[in-house]
């Protein structure tokens, strides 16, 4: 998709590699970092990220947006987004299809939409006013999800299709996501995939979940798992090589070890081209 | 009929962050129940209730999570199982209102002031509030300190009129009990920390000003001195404080030389310890 060109293969950045990841030790083509980790206003944190970010093309991705709650959008919040993009210039910005505050309350987490033409346009009008401040356009995520609301009208990749469209934004897709919201929702992975816009794809999210026997839970704590390999195979072979990001939050392995495990992705790219 | 976004949001967000679980809830308000029913679908692996108490545990989990390691020693000297509760209480008293999950836990001290739990542990709001300290300077405003060697640079006629303020990443901390004492015994065993006898784990119910600040990418904090405790505040202003108005002032309870080289040993030790800014003292 245009404004969101092809970085290669990254990892998100996380504190137990931020000094090697600063120190260029890190075999990626980009890093990912999570946006509220550096809305600080010194120490450490931005330390790290201004030195990650003369070595390498940052990405800064979002969990606090809350781009679906019916709360107003947050000033401050965008404020410090748009003076850290102003420093750190990254190569996109991007944030979840969820909302995670109510009533000024922020939850840190990802709640769910319910997929209703009302959300549909409350969404889109408000990520069409956060493209205009920031000037640019961003990614939206599929999230994973646990509960489906009973009023939805559409299934979710009919929602992101249409969200995508109206708000002019591009689409995160995370792999995984797809993955573990079809298994807990019993819908399939690869009608979710085929069913979202080839040209609104900017970047593929990869990461490791928990079977917890009545559901998966995404907790990033586990190697990507051959299925979702499978599932991304497919998603390469539909959108065609996109930025791909593998994401490990817990139980988080050595830099090397999760390196390698992210260029998969690149092996996958390859072969696919290849075929 | 079409069911607003605002009142889904409203139903699910009071579920979710409730004290009580949602099965619970549901288990004795049928009402509940059928609201429940009506908004989420459930089947024969999960009940809609089950499914939304998946959000209200990660709800919960995750900034329990995070407060337990933002404060390792309050979580040390309560156990485990009284923090949950703590925990538990505060999220209800003082939802987080900020965007970063590192703000969530901004407001416990205060809140552990006024808790039982603090009843017959009357210091351990302090203990609390030296744990936020310690992390929000760690994130606070970059500042390039004045080295002992800049310092012993200036020339001495330029010294009276020069402004000594501390660097913005600080904290002066005034308390009623002896925290320092209490922080170094609860360190972790990784810590690399002289550990205190066990003795000394109670605190003592003595004034303590503790000044804690961050030097590159390591915090730090120590008592302060009498004559510390009583500069550090007006040295934290944005103005600082002239080096002539901290000698006279310690003029009056010494002499013109002892209070000279007070100032000196003062002056020095905070730039040895990276507590000055170098932009006031440039100015």
């Amino acid at each position: 998709m245009q404004g969101f060109p092809h970085l290669g293969t990254g990892i998100g950045l996380r504190p137990p590699h931020y000094a090697d990841v600063a120190a260029g030790r890190a075999r990626v083509d980009w890093l990912e970092v999570i946006t509220e980790n550096f809305l600080v206003e010194g120490g450490n944190p931005r330390r790290v990220l201004r030195a990650v970010r003369e070595r390498y093309p940052v990405v800064l991705h979002g969990v606090s947006m809350s781009l679906g709650s019916v709360d107003p959008l947050d000033d401050r919040y965008l404020d410090g987004l748009t003076a850290l993009a102003r420093e750190i210039q990254p190569a996109w910005i991007s944030d979840h299809l969820c909302w995670s505050s109510f009533g000024g309350h922020s939850a840190h987490d990802l709640w769910p939409l319910p997929y209703t033409e009302e959300a549909l346009r409350h969404v889109a009008a408000r990520i069409a006013r956060v493209q205009e401040r920031l000037g640019r356009r961003i990614l939206i995520e599929n999230v994973s999800s646990y509960l489906t609301f009973r009023h939805s009208t559409m299934t979710e990749w009919e929602f992101l299709s249409a969200l995508t469209k109206e708000a002019d934004c591009g689409l995160l897709l995370d792999v995984n996501n797809v993955f573990v919201s079809a298994r807990n929702h019993g819908f399939d992975p690869i009608a979710f995939i085929d069913g979202v816009p080839r040209e609104r794809v900017g970047q593929f999210h990869l990461a490791g979940h928990s079977d917890k026997g009545t559901h998966l839970l995404d907790t990033h704590d586990h190697p990507v798992c051959d299925e979702v390999w499978t599932l991304y195979r497919h998603a390469v072979r539909r959108f065609g090589a996109q930025a791909t990001l593998l994401e490990r939050d817990d139980d988080i392995p050595s830099l090397d070890d999760l390196v390698a495990e992210a260029r998969r992705a690149a092996d996958v790219v390859a072969a696919t081209e290849a075929a | 009929m079409s069911v607003r976004l605002a009142d889904t949001q409203a139903r699910f967000h009071a579920l979710v962050t409730a004290r009580e679980d949602v099965a619970a809830i549901a288990g004795r308000d049928t009402a509940a129940r059928g609201a429940v029913d009506a908004m989420v679908v459930g089947d024969e692996r999960l009940s809609a209730v089950e499914r939304l108490d998946l959000y209200a545990t990660m709800y919960f989990v995750r900034i329990h999570d995070v407060l337990r390691d933002e404060y390792a020693r309050t979580i040390a000297l309560l156990g485990g199982e009284a923090f949950h509760a703590l925990v538990t209480d505060y999220l209800q008293a003082c939802p987080p209102a900020h965007p970063s999950l590192r703000e969530a836990g901004a407001r416990l001290p205060g809140f552990v002031a006024g808790h039982a739990l603090a009843s017959d542990r009357p210091w351990l709001a302090e203990l609390a509030r030296l744990e936020r300290a310690r992390l929000e300077v760690f994130d606070g405003p970059d500042a390039t300190p004045v080295s002992l060697a800049a310092l012993r640079a200036i020339a001495p006629e330029r010294f009276g009129a020069l402004r000594l303020s501390l660097i913005p990443a600080h904290r002066v901390l005034a308390n009623r009990f002896t925290i320092a004492p209490l922080w170094r015994a609860q360190a972790p065993e990784d810590a690399a920390l002289p550990r205190e006898a066990p003795g000394t784990l109670q605190p003592r119910e003595a004034r303590e000003v503790l000044i804690v600040w961050r030097g590159d990418v390591d915090v730090f904090h120590r008592a302060a001195d009498d004559d510390e405790a009583r500069w550090f505040p007006r040295l934290a202003d944005s103005g600082g404080v002239a080096f002539e108005t901290l000698c006279a002032a310690l003029a009056e309870t010494r002499d013109d030389a002892a209070a000279a080289a007070r100032a000196f040993e003062l002056v020095a030790r905070w730039a040895g310890e990276g507590l000055l800014r170098a932009d006031a003292i440039a100015g």
